[in-house]
């Protein structure tokens, strides 16, 4: 059954509402929810199996966060590295302190290469600054070659995750979409006839088009390579076919050495798609003549990342490889999806890399989307302490809000402060709690509980039920037993 | 908009200044990587022959195709699975033995060998190689752990689109190639490859409900001719 989205999801932390409106959106959708589950469920299993046949799997989520840590901690040596060995093997590094500075760089080389198409693997950095929409309006078409990319481009969905981002559009979704948009009427849902459709409609697309845009899995800093991991095989095709190839990657990508991948390969794919090893990894150095590109060109994106390395604690959030395996352990992703987050890094990784790449200015919604469970931390293969830097950046947060005047017109904030006056005098306590217990008095229904609550007090009781007050309160339990001993 | 060199010497101030307490002085910087924890497995404990069947087992775990012979069966191994392709127009890296090819050619009537002679200039077009069938080249290595075969793109493995745009690679891989860990074969890396293809089964994708679904673009079948010599 094909439900559409009431509303078009915002993925823009600057324009996204706050993380529970947006998730009513998903709540309400049961399609949307049951593609969600059943994709988390399957990748859950798969990874589940392969991890617990590898016997050394937490000495390489030890080594793989040193290694992380280590290149974080060193980075401008290992990006100026990169630099000087890529740019030796032919390569040009360019760098942008944000995102329109990268879009900018981007657009200039496509009209040196007289570019008026672009055919682009699956990069998540490239959705960040928002790319696609931006080479549109100069005019030059950029084709997703990404199956799942392929399916948001062309049913103007966005993505939900960071491994398999159409993972909440089911197979007769799909068939509609494709049917649509590639005039191919009498197609079935069959996942096979639906991936050969993709298959033969980017097939001259890949021959033809002569300028390629991708991310970067990882930086080697010691070569000056790119390594790229995928599964269809179209990362391959933009990185061999076209003349001409752009990388856009996060600073934050490099790791030291070629001997490093020997960790990093290990753990990826286990964690992301729970496979052994993911169908391609391509790894290239500069331009090698006769074989791809001839020219190649890397941009080097900040984009708010160095403001995140500047935090001790909130650096860890930099090692992290987008494998996704946070998410998919994550009871609240589970049930919302990725379009609550109001960004393209949606689940537990998101809530903390978001507000931090907005340098906390926006999104502030998302370091409360969570339970504090600590499943996102016990699955991340690069042990990033997800809770931790949750609970750091809501004291930012509350920060922020302390200097804020809007806070005397909080309930949350006034409702504190009377909380504050009375438990300090224990008269003033007294007395509320005499009266606040007839109050509540009224609510409470025969069973002991109070299932709604009238005004500010629905807020909590929407959800959840409240437990009726005792007849007795301790203290007057307490000084009537001393009443009776006497 | 500022400068580009004005924008890299910007992000690397904010870096040193981000990274001032933990950043190594350049001196002390290869140490504090040597010192990094490596106490994962770096070696397989397995026999020759217990690894080469592991090998075997997880590339046809990967839907791979995988055939054992001797290294004199080898030209005869190579006719009897290209027969059995039903497919005639083949394509070859440079430094594909003639042994390789000659017997097929001779044998298979109709049957068509291209030689992709890339690295002295003469390479086939694009749409030659695309036009071709099937592609028969060597590996570097074989990781058995993974099932993962490695291409470093030489003379005799051809450079990547040779082995990216047929729908059918034949890839032969000897037994004295295959390791048993990842560890393994980035230890033989004595000097890192400039490109490097790591393949683990035919391309795939589980992006439609998270159904595996075999063949995207890349080959949609891979076969392997695995040599046993090293029993």
């Amino acid at each position: 059954m094909s439900q559409p989205a009431s509303t078009h999801p915002v993925l823009d932390p600057l324009l996204a509402p706050p993380f529970p409106q947006a998730a009513l959106a998903v709540l309400r959708n049961p399609q949307l929810r049951k593609n969600v589950a059943h994709a988390i469920d399957v990748i859950q299993s798969k990874r589940a199996k392969l991890v617990a046949e590898k016997t050394d799997w937490q000495e390489l989520r030890s080594s793989a966060s040193a290694i992380r840590a280590h290149a974080l901690e060193n980075l401008d040596y290992y990006l100026e590295q990169f630099e000087s060995r890529c740019t030796a093997a032919g390569g040009t590094v360019h760098w942008a302190t944000d995102a329109a500075e990268a879009r900018q760089i981007i657009l200039d080389l496509l009209r040196q290469e007289n570019a008026t198409e672009v055919i682009k693997i699956k990069t998540m950095t490239s959705a960040e600054i928002q790319l696609n929409p931006f080479l549109e309006a100069a005019g030059i078409s950029a084709y997703e070659t990404d199956l799942a990319e392929i399916i948001l481009q062309l049913g103007d969905e966005e993505p939900s995750h960071i491994v398999v981002p159409a993972l909440h559009i089911n197979r007769n979704q799909v068939r509609e979409i494709f049917a649509r948009r590639m005039g191919l009427e009498n197609l079935s849902d069959d996942p096979k006839t639906l991936t050969n459709a993709a298959r033969t409609w980017l097939r001259s697309k890949f021959l033809t088009i002569p300028t390629a845009i991708s991310g970067a899995n990882f930086l080697i800093a010691e070569t000056g390579s790119v390594a790229i991991v995928e599964s269809e095989g179209n990362g391959r095709m933009c990185l061999t076919l076209p003349r001409a190839l752009i990388t856009l990657a996060g600073i934050e990508k490099v790791i030291p050495r070629f001997q490093d991948l020997e960790v990093m390969l290990q753990i990826l794919a286990r964690s992301a798609t729970g496979e052994r090893m993911n169908p391609y990894t391509s790894l290239w150095t500069g331009v090698t003549p006769g074989d791809g590109p001839q020219r190649f060109h890397v941009v080097l994106l900040d984009n708010g990342r160095s403001s995140i390395l500047a935090r001790p604690r909130e650096r860890q959030t930099l090692k992290c490889i987008r494998c996704a395996a946070c998410m998919n352990a994550c009871p609240v992703y589970r049930q919302t999806g990725g379009h609550a987050y109001g960004s393209v890094y949606p689940g537990p990784i998101g809530a903390i890399l978001t507000p931090q790449l907005m340098q906390m200015h926006h999104a502030q919604s998302l370091p409360y989307a969570s339970s504090l469970c600590g499943a996102c931390y016990e699955v991340c293969p690069v042990k990033i302490n997800i809770p931790e830097v949750l609970l750091d950046l809501r004291a930012q947060v509350t920060d922020q809000e302390r200097h804020d005047l809007g806070r005397f017109f909080d309930p949350m904030y006034i409702g504190l402060r009377i909380a504050n006056l009375l438990f300090a005098r224990a008269w003033l306590f007294h007395t509320a709690q005499f009266f606040g217990r007839i109050g509540l008095r009224i609510f409470t229904r025969k069973d002991g509980w109070i299932h709604s609550l009238p005004g500010i007090g629905a807020k909590w009781t929407q959800t959840r039920d409240l437990r009726g007050l005792p007849d007795e309160t301790f203290h007057g339990w307490w000084a009537s037993r001393k009443k009776e001993a006497k | 908009m500022t400068a580009p060199l004005e924008s890299r010497e910007k992000i690397l101030n904010r870096i040193r200044a981000a990274t001032q307490t933990v950043a190594k002085a350049p001196g002390e910087l290869a140490d504090a990587y040597s010192a990094l924890p490596r106490t994962y497995i770096r070696h397989g404990r397995l026999t020759p022959e217990a690894r080469t069947n592991l090998m075997i087992e997880r590339l046809r775990e990967y839907d791979a195709e995988v055939v054992e012979c001797s290294l004199d069966e080898l030209p005869a191994t190579i006719t009897a699975q290209l027969a059995a392709s039903g497919k005639h127009n083949f394509v070859a890296p440079p430094g594909s033995p003639s042994e390789w090819m000659v017997a097929s050619a001779w044998q298979i009537t109709g049957l068509e060998w291209n030689l992709d002679q890339w690295d002295s200039g003469h390479g086939l077009k694009t749409a030659e190689i695309e036009q071709s069938e099937g592609v028969v080249t060597a590996a570097s290595c074989g990781i058995a752990d993974s099932g993962t075969i490695v291409l470093h793109h030489s003379a005799i493995e051809g450079r990547r689109v040779l082995t990216l745009l047929p729908d059918w690679h034949l890839c032969i891989l000897k037994a004295s190639q295959v390791v048993e860990t990842l560890p393994e074969y980035f230890s033989l890396c004595e000097h890192p490859p400039a490109l490097v293809t790591w393949i683990s089964g035919p391309s795939a994708t589980a992006d439609i409900e998270m159904t595996r679904i075999k063949g995207v673009h890349g080959p949609r079948f891979l076969h392997v001719i695995l040599i046993r010599d090293n029993v």
